[in-house]
This record gives structure tokens, C-alpha cells and sequence, in this order.
């Protein structure tokens, strides 16, 4: 090697190459195209899915022969007028998009305070800490997770035998439709907490000070300046605590003691205990259909354009 | 429709007489005599339920196999409703299926015989040695082999009744269980009784049914708690609930685990029901024979000695002894016809056909 | 500091809160996995490590282990670069249906898990390619992917157009510009996004279901399946190894990386 290249990196002639490379197989003049060639492996890949819709919405259409357990040739919406016929498919499409609601509200409520505490604190070993406090709960796994909350909050666990001490009769904290909003609660915490953690960092701490030297209280500073800032944050937060638990089973079958379904609960049953592949394609088709509408209204009321701030700068 | 709460318990309980002597004589010989076996695959899959379920299956069948022919078995431990749906879709798709055995209730045996992806077992040499019990009902020929029974006990806190053995499912109606009793999430091993404590007729299933609901509708003022097998011995562990409508091996397995438990069969009966061993089509010649020579060896009365002694159970071959901490004699492990008398079988094909109706009648009551 | 008391207090008073409902069933089952008894129970019937020896002779559960750690690293590889690039596209660009696209980009999580678990049994079988474990990466990748794009797409705000366009004028090629300027301003969005991805796939058990065989069983999936028995103190003893392992990871991550820099505030 001789010696000038030496002020010449290998990480440049890489870039180089890179470079190259690059412009021989992008079209001149693509920036029209840049984003949606930035988004093509992401849509590709949800294509999976997609391809996995396909055979959903066709069994959706097909009804279960129960002398045969086979399923119908020809297409019908059979399923779909059962679905909507029956009282039960009503209370649990009810039951979840309340529960969806109320778990994002609470959940987004709990989440801000940490995400803000953790991103601002001085203390980098403090942000450790309420970062492994986010992640550890996943490693136990929703089953053991509850197992956990029964030992605490079970007719003869912890918190019952810490009122028993003050002459409290046992009460029956779990099994019912609280205890399974407080369940999911507890489970989307953390997924609030991280989706809002990018956004705060990105607001710089000096606007906070600006604010509070105009005159501005605190409440004034979160709802003027802090708030619409982490904009992009929240509403990402709120979109995915939302769809999840819309479609969770997992808290619904285990603290809801086995009458507080949600849709996802009905589906199982119809794919697994009921074999009715047909019908649980239904309700599937019917939630995704729900979950989606949701989530376009939430993009159209806060505008597409929420996330996208950098489009909006220009 | 056939129904067969009465059906013949001689036949039941009498090895077919004809060829129950040479049933014995073959027992560790192939079933299809060939001059040389098929060549043997490393290892075969089986699936099973875990915990005591699988060891007892693992000592008693899977175990003597691998050491008599060398194929090692795999245990596979995913819910037999969650295999289902992987089973059917390899079978469509022609790929081959994720187990080589099926361990499985009998109905769900059953749709799945109906939608013709198991294989014909008629040929095992040992099924001439065995009860009726094996046979299931409403299929032709042996696309499953039953392999035992089981009842759907009642089974309770001892020092929550203090005057010893709820009698009737009547008994939970009391204040005081308000919050405390629990049942299957679909109801399965209650509908039955449910009939008869309801006032209705057992001959009277599937057709008219008004009765049952009609119980469930009083139960379901008592705010059951619903849940699946491992939720009844955590519920029992925790001191959750008093009674719970559950197989008698569970209740048996949270004995064992140290939790205070009896069982009783109610005045009003209780569901009796088998499960079974089958085999999925799309296996290579050779993994189906050796697979079927795992079940011909699980029809062996050394087998079911080892196996059922680890479950509680009775089963399908004559002479057993019954295992240790079981009650005996009694109807929750039923040998006698007086036993069988105070037990309801519904035929499997009934079941099957009318279990999704009876689940999402019961979801339908429980989840309103 | 200009952060006023009342403030302090309500926030630190919620993410008390919040700590202790996150931690408590946790430090229960940790707890529960030293019992020298038959069954979880807290405070623990005495203490012995008898649980841990009984799955420290466990050759399935380590093999397990291992095959979900190759699931998360495939799960890594395959959503970081697809996630930071759609994130990136829409947080950068304004997108033609853009509503459109983003509804359809959050499929993953408005469909419910047992309709994505039973579609990909169906396509990758169709495909024959079960039975391997890429496909139940894919998978995981797939399901998850809603968290990778918007963690970036949340933390772009700091993107600065002008700064681009500062790098482009100063003769740097879209390539540099992007790994030099761009990647740089939404990396506390990608290190989350990735840590969040590696821990979800390392835990998914519901699709991994119904895509693995019992030759290529994942460890959540050997723990679900253990669970539908009698839920025993060796259960505890598997998630504290779990947590073990993992924190050592992420401390692990930690000093090589910095997790710290990438969450602080500017």
C-alpha cells in the first residue's frame, strides 16, 4: 500500500463505491419516488400477512359442514349474518372497543410522567433503572405474570391478608371486568413508555426553560409547548396501545376468571375448541375491520401529516 | 341419532371373547407380520399433554418402546385444540404433519376421523384384546383407538362442606358459594347434568335442551369463575373457589400436589368420555407402521398398568389394578356396571355435532 | 432545573406507581422460584435452589433457549433496516395516502395474533418452508414491525431538513448524507425500536405456535405448553434464568453502545 492512500480512509472509498453503486441503480430524478422505495421492503413484508388475509377472508366465506368438518365450495356471508345476529358477538365487540378505549387513556396518562422522568433526569443510573423496570415484566410472560397477581391480589393473597389485619372481610379483587383493564393496563405500560421515549428526546430542554422564563406554569408548558412537541409520540403510543389491546386475549382469559371475553377470546374458541374456521375467519375479518377503521379515523381527525413533521417544516 | 347412556355395559366390559386369548399371545409382535419390518425412523413425534399427562405416558408406552425398538420418541406438548388446526392444514396443503400421533380427546378424534385425516388403525393386532370402550362410536372402523376412560367429577374443598359430599349440583346453589364455584369456560361436563338437575331427560339431548339452559341460567347467578384445567388447580391451590365440575385426574393431580381435595359424582350423574390415539395421514409408509406399532404397544395390559396408574384412570384392556389413591369402589373410576350406571355417555357423533351450539349457548348465558 | 415542585411530585408520585404494578408480580414469581415447597407461593416456603437444579439438568430448555435467540437476532436483522426506512420515509416525506399506507403499515397490530398465526401457518406451508426457524423470525419481525417504524418515525422530529441539505451541498452523495446525517437523528428511535423487537420476539409464544414443530420448539412456546398442566416453582425458576440472561445482554449492550446517550435529553 503506498503511503498517500493512507490519507485517503477505507471508509471513504467505501462510501465511494457505495455512492456509485447507488446512483448506477437509482433513477435520475427519483426523488419523486424516494419514499415509497424507502417504504417498499416495510409494505412487502406486511404483504406476508396480507397473503395470510387472503386465505382468512376466503374461509370467512365458507360454512362448517358438522358431519364432514369440512367446509362449504361455494362462497356465502353466511357467517358474517350469524355474527351480527348473535347478542353475544355484540357484548364482547362492545366489551372490547370500551376496554381498548379506556386502557389507552390510562395507559397513555401513566406513560407520559415516566417517559418524561426518564428522558430528563440527570441521573444516568436512575434511567437504567426505570428502563430494565419496563423490560423485565416481559420476561415472565403473561400467564406466570397473572399467576403473580393472584398471589397478590387473590381472596387469600397479600393484599387481602394485609385487610385482613384490619378486620377487612376478604374481597374479590380479580375476575372481573376491572381487574382485566387493570391487567392490560399494567402489560401496555411499557409499550406507551418506549414510543413516547424517542419523541421526548427529540424536544430540546431549553424550550421547557424559554417557556418558564415567558411566565409560563408548568401545566401551561406541558399543554403549550410539551404536548403538542410529542405530538408524533403520543399519537404513535396511543395507535398501538389502542390496537393491542382491541385485540388481546391473553389479560381477557386469564384475570377475567372466564366471562369478561373479548373478540380475540371469541376467535380462539372458533379456531381451536369449536373448529369453526369459517365463523372465527369471520369475526377475525370483522375486528381487522374494526381496528382499521379506528386507526384511519384517528389519522384523518389528527391528520396523516402528524407524523410526518418534516414535510409539514418546509 | 344414537344415544347410548344404556349402552350394554356387558359388552363394554367383556374382551371379545373369540380372540382375546391370541390378543395376548401377540402382544410384542408386529401387528402386520412382514417378512422384514419397514425401515425404522430415528425418532417419532407424539403429542401429549404436559406435566403428569406426559410422564405417565412417557413411563408406561413411550419409554418400554424406544428401548424394544430403538425409535427414540419425541413429545410434543402443544393443546390438542391448538394441534388441530396444524394438523388439518398440513393434510391439505400435502405437507407432512407436524406429529406423528395424535393423544386426543375423542371427540375432538372424531371431527377429525370425520374430515378423513387420520388413518385406518383396524389392522393392530392388540385391539382384539380389548373392551368395547376402544371402539369409537360413530365412525366406521378405527380411524381412532380409544385408550381410556374418564368422568367429569365434582370435585370440592372438603372443609367447605362440612357435612360431608355435595349430592346434587343443586347443593352449589347456596349463598355461601356465591363467587366460588368453577366450570370448564364451554361448559363441557356440565351440560349433561345440568339436564338432569335442570328437570329434563337425558334421552331428550340434543333436541330439546331447555332444561339445562335453564340450570346454567341459576349457576350463572352464582358468578362462576370459568377457566381450563390448569386454572382449576391454581383456583384450588389459592383458595379461589370451594367446587369445580373437572376430570377426575385433575383433581387427582392437585391431591398429589398437596392441596385438599375430594371428588364425588352427583345424584344428577356425571360425563363420561374417553380419549384416544390416532395417526394423521401424509406420514411416509414406514413412519405409519412404526407409528402404528407404538399404538399396538399402548394397547398392551403392561402399557396401561404403567400409563394409567400415572392418570387415575380405568381402561381398555381386562385385569387392571387400580392405581393408588384412587377411591375405589366408586363411579369416578368406573369398573362395575352399577358404576357405569350412575355415568352419562353421549355417543361421540351427537357430540360433536352439537358441542359448538352448546359452547356459544353457554358463552352465551356465562359471558352476558 | 425550572421543573416546579407540584410537578415533581405528581410525576414522580405516577411513576412510583407505575414501577410498582410493572415490578411487583415480577419480584412474586423471583421470589416464589427459591421455594423449597411444591407450589409459587409468597413469601416462599422456605428457601432451597432446588428448582434451579432441576432445570439446570434440562438439555431441552437450553436448546430452546438457544433457538429463540437465533429467532430474535433474524427477527433484528430483518425489521431494523425495513423499519428504519419506512419510519424515516414517514416522518420525512409527505406520502400520497399517506393515511392509507400508515393504516395499512399498523396490520400487524389490528390483526388479531391468532388470525396473523394461523395466515402465515398457511402461506409459509404453502411456501414448505416450515419446519425451519427463519420463517418464525420473519414472523416475529412481521407482527412486531408497527413498533419499529413508529419508534423512529416518533423520534424524527429531530430530523433537520436543512441539516441534509447543508450535507448534500457540501458534497456529500445521498449515501453518506443518509448514514451520516440521517441515521444519526433518529438513532435513539432505532435502539429502542431494535431493544423492544429483540425482547418482543424473544418472548412471542402465541404464532411461534403454530409454526414451529416439536423438533424446533422456542422456549416461550416449551413454556406455555409446560404452563397447561400444574403450574410449578421450575416455571419461576425458567424466568428468572430468563431475566438473568437478558439483563446481562442489555448491560452488555449497554457498555458497548451506550444505551444512556441515546434516551437523554439534548
Amino acid at each position: 500500500m503506498r503511503k498517500y492512500r493512507t490519507s485517503y480512509p477505507i471508509s471513504w472509498r467505501i462510501m465511494d463505491v457505495l455512492e456509485a453503486a447507488f446512483a448506477s441503480i437509482w433513477p435520475k430524478g427519483g426523488g419523486k419516488y424516494t419514499p415509497y422505495l424507502m417504504l417498499a421492503p416495510a409494505i412487502l413484508l406486511v404483504g406476508a400477512l396480507v397473503v395470510g388475509l387472503l386465505y382468512i377472508g376466503d374461509s370467512s366465506l365458507r360454512v362448517l359442514d358438522r358431519s364432514t368438518f369440512l367446509f362449504s365450495d361455494h362462497w356465502t356471508i353466511e357467517n358474517y349474518k350469524r355474527a351480527f345476529s348473535e347478542s353475544f358477538t355484540l357484548t364482547v365487540i362492545w366489551r372490547s372497543l370500551l376496554g381498548a378505549f379506556i386502557v389507552t387513556f390510562f395507559t397513555l396518562l401513566l406513560a407520559f410522567p415516566y417517559a418524561y422522568v426518564m428522558v430528563r433526569t440527570s441521573s444516568s443510573f436512575l434511567r437504567k433503572f426505570l428502563l430494565i423496570a419496563l423490560f423485565l415484566p416481559f420476561f415472565i410472560g403473561q400467564v406466570v405474570r397473572a399467576y403473580g397477581w393472584l398471589i397478590i391480589l387473590g381472596s387469600q393473597g397479600i393484599v387481602n391478608d394485609a385487610l385482613g389485619l384490619v378486620g377487612v372481610e376478604p374481597i374479590r379483587l380479580l375476575f372481573n371486568y376491572p381487574a382485566v383493564l387493570f391487567g392490560l393496563i399494567q402489560y401496555m405500560l411499557p409499550f406507551g413508555v418506549l414510543m413516547l421515549a424517542p419523541a421526548m428526546t427529540a424536544i430540546p430542554e431549553e424550550v421547557e426553560a424559554a417557556s418558564g422564563s415567558l411566565g409560563a406554569n408548568w401545566i401551561k408548558t406541558l399543554w403549550y409547548v410539551i404536548i403538542p412537541m410529542a405530538k408524533p409520540g403520543i399519537i404513535g403510543a396511543g395507535l398501538v396501545v389502542l390496537t393491542l389491546s382491541l385485540t388481546d386475549f391473553a389479560m381477557p382469559a386469564i384475570l377475567g376468571g372466564g366471562s369478561q371475553d373479548f373478540i380475540a377470546n371469541a376467535i380462539y374458541d372458533q379456531f381451536f375448541r369449536t373448529s369453526d374456521q369459517g365463523f372465527g375467519s369471520a369475526l377475525t375479518i370483522i375486528l381487522i375491520g374494526i381496528g382499521s377503521m379506528m386507526v384511519g379515523l384517528i389519522f384523518m381527525v389528527f391528520g396523516a401529516g402528524t407524523l410526518a413533521l418534516g414535510s409539514e417544516k418546509k | 341419532m344414537s344415544f347410548d347412556k344404556k349402552f350394554n355395559r356387558r359388552d363394554l366390559l367383556k374382551t371379545s371373547a373369540a380372540v382375546g386369548a391370541a390378543g395376548v399371545t401377540t402382544l410384542a409382535m408386529p401387528s402386520v407380520l412382514r417378512a422384514a419390518e419397514p425401515d425404522k425412523p430415528s425418532e417419532l413425534i407424539i403429542r401429549a399433554w404436559g406435566g403428569p399427562w406426559v410422564e405417565a405416558l412417557k413411563k408406561g408406552v413411550s419409554d418400554p418402546f424406544t428401548e424394544k425398538t430403538g425409535i427414540r420418541i419425541k413429545h410434543d406438548l402443544t393443546e390438542d385444540n391448538e394441534i388441530q388446526p396444524k394438523v388439518w392444514a398440513a393434510v391439505a396443503q400435502n405437507r407432512t404433519p407436524p406429529i406423528h400421533i395424535n393423544w386426543d380427546t375423542t371427540t375432538n378424534a372424531t371431527k377429525s376421523a370425520l374430515r378423513g385425516v387420520c388413518e385406518d388403525l383396524s389392522d393392530l393386532s392388540n385391539i382384539a384384546g380389548t373392551t368395547d370402550l376402544a371402539k369409537p362410536v360413530g365412525v366406521d372402523g378405527y380411524p381412532i383407538v380409544n385408550t381410556y376412560g374418564y368422568v367429569y367429577v365434582l370435585a370440592y374443598r372438603p372443609s367447605a362442606f362440612p357435612d360431608g359430599a355435595p349430592k346434587s349440583y343443586h347443593d352449589l346453589l347456596a349463598d355461601k358459594f356465591q363467587g366460588r364455584v368453577a366450570f370448564y369456560n364451554d361448559g363441557i361436563g356440565f351440560h349433561f347434568p345440568a339436564q338432569v338437575a335442570g328437570g329434563g331427560k337425558l334421552e331428550d339431548i340434543p333436541g330439546n335442551m331447555a332444561a339445562c339452559w335453564e340450570f346454567v341460567e341459576k349457576m350463572k347467578a352464582q358468578n362462576p369463575l370459568l377457566g381450563e384445567d390448569p386454572d382449576f388447580v391454581t383456583w384450588f391451590q389459592k383458595g379461589e373457589i370451594d367446587a369445580a365440575c373437572t376430570i377426575s385426574t385433575n383433581a387427582l393431580g392437585a391431591k398429589k400436589n398437596g392441596v385438599d381435595l375430594a371428588w364425588t359424582v352427583p345424584e344428577e350423574g356425571a360425563k363420561f368420555d374417553t380419549d384416544g390415539l390416532w395417526i394423521p395421514k401424509g406420514h411416509s409408509e414406514s413412519d405409519l407402521y412404526w407409528a402404528k406399532e407404538y399404538i399396538n404397544s399402548a394397547l398392551t395390559k403392561e402399557a396401561q398398568q404403567v400409563w394409567l396408574d400415572g392418570l387415575g384412570l380405568p381402561g381398555v384392556v381386562e385385569g387392571l389394578t387400580p392405581p393408588p389413591g384412587v377411591p375405589v369402589p366408586d363411579p369416578s373410576y368406573p369398573t362395575k356396571p352399577e358404576d357405569f350406571d350412575r355415568l352419562i355417555r353421549i355417543s361421540g357423533q351427537v357430540q360433536v355435532e352439537n358441542e359448538s351450539e352448546w359452547f356459544s349457548k353457554f358463552k352465551q348465558i356465562m359471558q352476558g | 432545573m425550572n421543573t416546579s415542585r407540584t410537578q415533581s411530585v405528581i410525576f414522580w408520585t405516577i411513576v412510583t406507581l407505575s414501577i410498582l404494578t410493572l415490578s411487583a408480580p415480577t419480584l412474586v414469581v423471583l421470589g416464589a422460584s427459591f421455594t423449597s415447597g411444591n407450589i409459587i407461593d409468597f413469601p416462599p416456603d422456605g428457601f432451597s435452589l432446588k428448582w434451579y437444579g432441576e432445570i439446570l439438568g434440562e438439555q431441552d430448555l437450553r436448546e430452546a433457549f438457544g433457538r429463540s435467540l437465533i429467532v430474535a437476532c433474524i427477527c433484528v436483522l430483518v425489521s431494523l433496516p425495513t423499519g428504519t426506512l419506512a419510519g424515516i420515509a414517514l416522518a420525512k416525506y409527505r406520502v400520497r395516502a399517506g393515511s392509507a399506507i400508515q393504516t395499512y403499515l399498523l396490520l400487524p397490530f389490528t390483526i388479531p395474533l391468532i388470525g396473523s398465526g394461523i395466515g402465515l401457518m398457511l402461506f409459509f406451508g404453502q411456501a414448505g418452508v416450515l419446519g425451519n426457524l427463519w420463517p418464525i423470525g420473519i414472523a416475529t419481525a412481521v407482527i412486531n414491525l408497527p413498533f419499529m417504524i413508529w419508534a423512529v418515525s416518533s423520534s424524527a422530529a429531530s430530523l433537520d431538513p436543512d441539516l441534509e441539505l447543508a450535507a448534500l451541498s457540501c458534497g456529500a452523495g445521498p449515501v453518506q448524507t443518509f448514514f451520516n446525517v440521517t441515521l444519526p437523528a433518529v438513532t435513539p428511535g432505532v435502539i429502542t425500536g431494535s431493544l423492544l423487537m429483540f425482547i418482543l420476539s424473544l418472548n412471542e409464544f402465541l404464532v411461534s405456535l403454530l409454526l414451529v414443530d416439536a423438533r424446533i420448539v422456542t422456549l416461550p412456546v416449551q413454556i406455555y405448553n409446560s404452563i397447561r398442566s400444574i403450574i410449578t416453582p421450575d416455571l419461576a425458576a425458567v424466568s428468572v434464568v430468563f431475566i438473568a440472561v437478558a439483563t446481562i445482554a442489555i448491560i452488555a449492550l449497554d457498555k458497548l453502545v451506550g444505551l444512556e446517550i441515546f434516551l437523554k435529553s439534548k
